[in-house]
């Protein structure tokens, strides 16, 4: 089943009204007298929330909903266009500026689509680096940057009849939209919403789901605590949904508890169609051995070539024919940098390696340590 | 002046050096962050209001005395847009920040000079081939001859004459560096190649010439002489400025010239050494550093081009030290005297060279 079907939503008066004058600042002859950085800027001090470019959305809310879980509830400025194209299951990227760098991560909304206010669920990863910040630098009335709404992990048109969701841990915000939306939708079929987490303590949304069970005749909530109910198995998901075979199921949880269920569902050859998303925010690429041969795809260009040897990058790409801009050769003027969305390389001089995507890279000083995605 | 010796340090001296030389990196670009974004911020800020202050006392003052108020505003805008922050920004120096507002190759600034080409002729060529003859294009700027090594020629005559105009014009100087009218006359560059340069160079030129002499003398109506002469001012400001911090960089008393076969197969530590002897440094204050846009701290910008520059006055104690251990000069001085050793070598380099016996062979 395909669901990448997104409706085309018609423009907002923001989007109407603030696209002219973006081409227009982004115009060279326009761009020399006054910067659309110093418009955004200006922009920015009259009022947090104005820009012409940026969707943004400011925090109204922070709810805990465990002892390491907050839900942040936005309200989003006028360019966000998600109230009218968001589509339950669908993420957001949400941009920061921690100490001096810009980061960006992906965050599921939790809400329903079309609501006023959106949210996203945030737990705290130990070690992190954005989600401590979300959690203790961000307060009430911040402003936030964010993308619209993407992603392929959505509800179809029209809905089938019986219907899983399947979660475990922080892996319950897309699909809680989900179900937030089947019930505004007014979903006749049969939905059952299966939660996998450690304790009573851990269940994230644990009121919201009461009051939606008391509402939503249509649904079973199914939770099973990991501390009381025994560690979960393909076995006990059977026995809880003994319908399994003919639910369309939606998952989303930690990598080992969906290879468990990924697993079962090849091997009984399900016919319901099971969809998953991986909340990993950054997938992991395994990092190879110096000199390893590695494919570099360029996404521009949408060339790619195989590296051969210990040579870096810049002499990789020119081995395979290809001659991307350039200067010193030697890392001093920064001709060759470009932005590497995905993959690892490591920086010859300084030792250090770059692992997190959208990082500026030089190609005469890289070379790759996995498979590449470059802006080039 | 004559070519750089060898230096005295042994390939093991050199190697340590090197060592030494990148540990003081570290332990600054191991602690980039939120005071490094801040500072950059705030010069754009300054420099925005500085801007925005100059036109409006141009356009709407009264008098000469605000008349002169706004050109140093605005000539303070272009200089601290071209020299702290835009000079800075495109060497790389906040592309850790992410923010495409200090992307160093998305950059562009307020001067005739185009900045795609300022980014090859300056951080390919200069900052690569820093003092090498023949490669270093900054080495005289294919217009003055700053060395004995380079061939005295009858217009060197009016050297004086040609350093004062392009002390006045020196933003074009700077614009046309990239054309490399030379290799292009000397049929040593095609003619589509150096048409496609000329063509980037008078595009930017003419949206400067737009913007300073046509559009904003047009907004002021009847002021339109008054603002005219005020953005000429603040050009010419702003030119002499960058001249002087510019040419007290690499043509002070005691900077060593290389030549291109002395410098092949250097390692790291030999190409720091090349950037230390080959730059020179201007002593002062905060705002004098900020105003050069830390081009005072040449040598430490030469050691590290893409380390935020107002980190520059916390390295350059350890980088002195570090030459006295290894027996090294670090070149530096105040303004005056500095510029007094450029003016010097200028005018000694007008007159062809005296005739001396053949040096033996």
């Amino acid at each position: 089943m395909t669901v990448s079907n997104h409706p085309n939503p018609s423009r907002t008066w923001a989007e109407t009204l603030s696209s002219p004058l973006r081409t227009a600042f982004q115009h060279p002859w326009v761009e020399g007298i006054v910067r659309l950085g110093a418009v955004e800027d200006t922009l920015r001090a009259v009022h947090p929330m104005l820009s012409i470019t940026e969707a943004r959305a400011r925090v109204v809310r922070i709810v805990d909903e465990t002892p390491d879980t907050k839900t942040f509830v936005l309200q989003p400025n006028a360019l966000w266009q998600g109230r009218r194209s968001a589509r339950a299951g669908q993420f957001v990227q949400l941009r920061l500026e921690i100490d001096g760098r810009r980061v960006e991560r992906i965050y599921s909304l939790s809400s329903r689509p079309g609501a006023r206010l959106i949210s996203i669920t945030v737990k705290r990863q130990a070690g992190g680096l954005v989600s401590p910040f979300l959690h203790e630098r961000v307060k009430v009335g911040d402003v936030l940057t964010l993308s619209q709404p993407d992603g392929d992990f959505v509800l179809p048109d029209p809905l089938p009849e019986k219907i899983l969701l399947l979660s475990a841990g922080s892996g319950i915000t897309p699909v809680m939209a989900m179900l937030r939306d089947l019930q505004a939708r007014g979903y006749p079929g049969d939905v059952v919403f299966l939660h996998v987490c450690r304790n009573p303590q851990a269940l994230i949304f644990a009121q919201a789901l009461r009051t939606i069970e008391e509402e939503f005749a249509e649904l079973s909530l199914l939770v099973h605590f990991d501390d009381t109910d025994g560690p979960f198995t393909a076995e006990r998901l059977q026995y809880a949904v003994p319908d399994l075979a003919e639910r369309s199921t939606w998952m989303c949880g930690p990598a080992g508890f969906m290879d468990v269920v990924h697993r079962h569902w090849n091997s009984y050859a399900m016919a319901a169609p099971l969809h998953s998303e991986r909340f990993v925010a950054i997938p992991a690429v395994p990092t190879t051995a110096p000199g390893t041969p590695v494919t570099v795809l360029l996404a521009t260009s949408g060339k790619q070539f195989l590296t051969q040897g210990v040579d870096p990058l810049l002499v990789q790409a020119e081995k395979a024919g290809l001659a991307p801009k350039h200067g010193c050769r030697i890392g001093i003027c920064r001709s060759c940098q470009c932005t590497k969305r995905s993959g690892t390389v490591e920086n010859l001089q300084t030792g250090e390696i770059s692992d997190t995507p959208n990082e500026a890279i030089r190609l005469c000083v890289s070379v790759a340590r996995s498979d590449l995605l470059l802006d080039l | 002046m004559s070519f750089a010796q060898p230096t005295h340090l042994t390939r093991d001296q050199i190697d340590a050096f090197e060592r030494e030389v990148n540990a003081i990196r570290d332990s600054v670009m191991t602690t980039l962050g939120q005071r490094d974004v801040d500072h950059i911020r705030r010069m754009i800020r300054i420099c925005r209001a500085s801007e925005i202050g100059g036109r409006a006392l141009l356009h709407f003052g009264i008098g000469p005395l605000s008349w002169v108020a706004g050109v140093m505003a605005l000539a303070n805008a272009k200089i601290l847009d071209n020299m702290e922050i835009g000079h800075n920004v495109m060497h790389g120096q906040y592309d850790w920040t992410g923010d495409p507002a200090l992307n160093s190759q998305k950059f562009e600034w307020d001067i005739a000079c185009d900045a795609e080409q300022w980014r090859h002729s300056h951080n390919v060529t200069h900052h690569t081939f820093t003092n090498i003859l023949g490669r270093d294009r900054d080495l005289g700027y294919s217009l003055l001859r700053m060395t004995d090594a380079q061939r005295w020629k009858p217009r060197h005559w009016l050297q004086p004459l040609a350093n004062l105009m392009l002390a006045l014009g020196f933003q074009y100087g700077v614009g046309s560096h990239d054309l490399e009218i030379g290799k292009y006359t000397h049929g040593a560059m095609p003619k589509p190649e150096f048409k496609a340069r000329l063509d980037r160079f008078l595009s930017k030129t003419g949206k400067q010439w737009f913007k300073d002499y046509l559009l904003f003398p047009a907004l002021a109506l009847w002021s339109a002489p008054r603002v005219l002469a005020g953005n000429f001012a603040a050009n010419l400001i702003r030119n002499l400025w960058t001249y002087v911090i510019i040419f007290c960089g690499h043509f002070t008393d005691g900077v060593a010239i290389y030549r291109e076969e002395d410098t092949r197969n250097e390692t790291r530590g030999d190409w720091y050494l090349r950037q230390l002897s080959g730059s020179s440094n201007l002593t002062g204050g905060r705002f004098f550093h900020i105003m050069s846009g830390h081009l005072s701290h040449q040598i430490e910008h030469h050691l590290f081009p893409d380390m935020p520059a107002h980190r520059y006055p916390e390295v350059a104690p350890k980088i002195q030290a570090l030459c006295e251990k290894y027996g090294l000069f670090y070149n530096t001085g105040g303004l005056f005297k500095q510029y007094l050793s450029v003016m010097k070598r200028i005018l000694t380099h007008t007159l062809p060279p005296r005739r001396t016996a053949p040096a033996p062979v």
